[in-house]
């Protein structure tokens, strides 16, 4: 009998290969990633790229038309603004239909975020993963020797 | 790994082990485990009892936090978890007790096509129903609607469906609350969410979702499969979907909110994604109303998504559905919170029972059955992984212990990662093709995060479901042809 596949698919061992500025660390159902960067603002943009890495790869190197989105979210603490931060982007990525690419993170604070996310039309993309929501679930933000460093569980 | 869990475990029976409500200060009633020897070996091997323990500490939980035999690691809740909170004694609703995936849940079909009737037409079947079902991340489906009927879906459910000649009556008495919960409440709904859920009705999405043709390899009570009307060799059909986009928001955004209950209300939990409001209070009653509208709207999706199918198999043999016999077995939701009532301490309570990755298991002549399952009890629908089996039980009496829940599937045994380093595509679909199993996927990746070994033995996790008494075997299912996301 045969197997087919309905396209080219995407890279297979994902999930295994230690990425720039982010790892996968083992979840039995879930995926768990630890994101680091020199400060705050990095991780936070860190962070975002690495779902949206997770989520798609672009199906052309070059850049096609480009959305750019205003972000702006508050929250009691650190932790909340970082989940709500990726919470909210997973949300308008798919209501708009949007790949975020890039991010520019303009006001942070424990309590605030302003921030530019810049986002590809998903069309163009090769969609592999999708992500539900990140977890407050065994959460941890913390400073590090080299700057910062966050763990988080996404919901697939 | 996380590490092995080292706290404490009591043997009650053989399917039965006890966390001691004295492992934690603050948890209220002890762990209580479904499992065997066996597959606690596995279930030690990540945080999955941790999170048993956690679940302990609800306001107004009763008797016990349990856990099924598929027990696996999640976020907040274990997966294979089940928590009941009194109402009337400050009991609480966590939307984390209900996922983001709210009413994903599953469906059974039989057929009157034999596997020999199929064989041969299996690859042009799969290939129909991968082009007529939409799949995949943040898939778009035909069934378009504008925001004024997705009110509408997330009121009436499955019935929204049958009214624009998606189904029939019939279907609606074959689903869980008949397909939808009274007290749905659209204006607890978001517009991000309304936006979300608007052009995914009628799909499948991704992940561990799928749709399955299948035979029947094993009878376990003649006398059940007589009253469904089963035979060896007969083709069935499991579709598993839930709320897709629509769901994830409502989680998302009352888990925001629910963390602010956790002050005001002075609740004491381990964890953030546990954060609940008493079910009597604004907050609790406003993600009721939003959560039965993401269960309405799942029932309606996969009422669209089985109609679908039921089209895909008349193009291909070219008879109506009804000649076919594709009757609706049932469908079940397994993330629900509900409030139901039972006998806690000889008295009849209203609780909240959250189900995440459980599945309801109502015995015969329970009130809530429709009139054609009264005398054998619910059927209870068991998804497998796509190299081995499904099964389909009855509800049984014993499930009062566990305010009448069983099983959901067979579990997760292996991460994505472990699933990417270990598994080789190519020996996996050989290893599927000897099987004589097709398998259409709409990204290679889920194939190898799918694959049977990541997951526990459903046979195993079944046995201990129908041992306990939780509900009681009626016949197997190995599957032929599998759509994945």
């Amino acid at each position: 009998m045969a197997h087919f596949f309905h396209s080219q698919g995407p890279p297979l061992y994902r999930f295994q290969v230690k990425k720039k500025n982010y790892e996968f660390i083992e979840h039995t159902a879930d995926l768990c990633i630890r994101v680091k960067a020199g400060n705050l603002s990095a991780l936070f943009k860190n962070a975002a790229l690495a779902v949206f890495e997770i989520i798609a790869t672009p199906k052309k190197r070059e850049k096609t038309s480009r959305k750019k989105l205003r972000i702006n979210q508050e929250a009691d603490n650190l932790e909340e603004l970082f989940i709500n931060w990726l919470n909210e982007l997973l949300s308008l990525s798919s209501a708009k239909g949007l790949i975020f690419d890039d991010f520019k993170i303009e006001k942070l604070d424990d309590h605030h975020l302003k921030a530019q996310a810049f986002a590809g039309d998903m069309k163009n993309y090769e969609v592999n993963t999708e992500i539900k929501a990140a977890t407050y679930h065994e959460l941890k933000i913390a400073q590090i020797d080299s700057g910062w460093q966050a763990e988080v569980i996404l919901d697939v | 790994m996380a590490g092995a869990w080292q706290g404490p475990l009591e043997k009650i029976d053989d399917y039965r082990f006890r966390i001691p409500k004295s492992y934690k200060p603050g948890m209220r009633v002890p762990g209580l485990i479904y499992t065997d020897e066996k597959l606690l070996k596995d279930i030690r091997e990540d945080k999955a009892m941790e999170q048993v323990a956690n679940v302990a500490f609800l306001p107004g939980i009763v008797e016990n936090s349990l856990a099924m035999p598929d027990i696996h690691w999640g976020y907040g809740f274990c997966i294979g978890g089940v928590a009941a909170t009194d109402i009337e004694n400050g009991g609480v609703i966590s939307p984390g007790g209900v996922g983001f995936d709210i009413n994903c849940g599953v469906r059974l079909l039989k057929t009157e096509l034999e596997y020999d009737e199929i064989k041969d037409k299996l690859k042009d079947l799969v290939c129909r129903l991968f082009s007529d079902v939409p799949s995949g991340v943040g898939s778009k489906g035909d069934i378009r609607v504008g925001q004024k009927e997705e009110k509408e879906i997330l009121v009436k459910g499955s019935r929204w469906a049958v009214e624009k000649g998606f189904g029939t009556q019939a279907d609606l008495e074959c689903t869980e609350e008949y397909g939808a919960m009274e007290g749905a409440d659209p204006d607890a709904v978001s517009d991000r969410a309304y936006e979300r859920g608007k052009a995914q009705s009628g799909t499948l999405g991704s992940g561990n979702h799928f749709l399955e043709i299948q035979a029947i390899d094993q009878l376990y009570d003649r006398d059940l499969c007589d009253v469904f009307g089963f035979r060896l060799g007969q083709i069935t059909i499991m579709i598993h979907s839930g709320s897709r986009g629509l769901g994830y928001q409502i989680c998302d955004e009352y888990t925001q909110s629910m963390i602010h209950c956790l002050q005001k209300y002075s609740i004491n939990v381990p964890d953030k994604q546990l954060a609940c409001a008493p079910v009597n209070s604004a907050e609790g009653k406003a993600y009721l109303g939003a959560m039965k509208c993401a269960a309405n709207y799942a029932w309606a999706n996969r009422q669209c998504l089985m109609h679908l199918t039921r089209q895909g198999f008349e193009k291909i043999f070219g008879l109506s559905w009804q000649k076919l016999g594709m009757e609706l077995i049932y469908d079940v939701a397994h993330n629900i919170a509900k409030i139901e009532k039972h006998q806690v301490g000889g008295k009849e309570k209203k609780l909240c029972v959250h189900r995440k990755g459980a599945t309801r298991s109502l015995p015969a002549g329970h009130p809530a059955l429709p009139e054609r399952y009264k005398k054998i009890g619910q059927p209870v629908i068991i998804p497998g992984d796509m190299g081995r089996n499904s099964y389909l039980l009855v509800g049984a009496e014993k499930a009062a212990e566990t305010f009448f829940s069983a099983c959901h599937g067979a579990g997760r045994l292996k991460s994505r990662t472990q699933a990417s380093k270990s598994i080789n595509l190519n020996a996996l679909l050989k290893d599927l093709e000897s099987k004589g199993i097709i398998v259409k996927a709409s990204g290679r990746g889920t194939i190898v995060e799918e694959a049977p070994q990541v997951y526990k033995d459903v046979n195993e996790v079944v046995d201990v479901v129908h041992n306990a008494g939780l509900a009681r075997r009626v016949c197997r299912m190995r599957p032929l042809g599998v759509i994945k996301g």
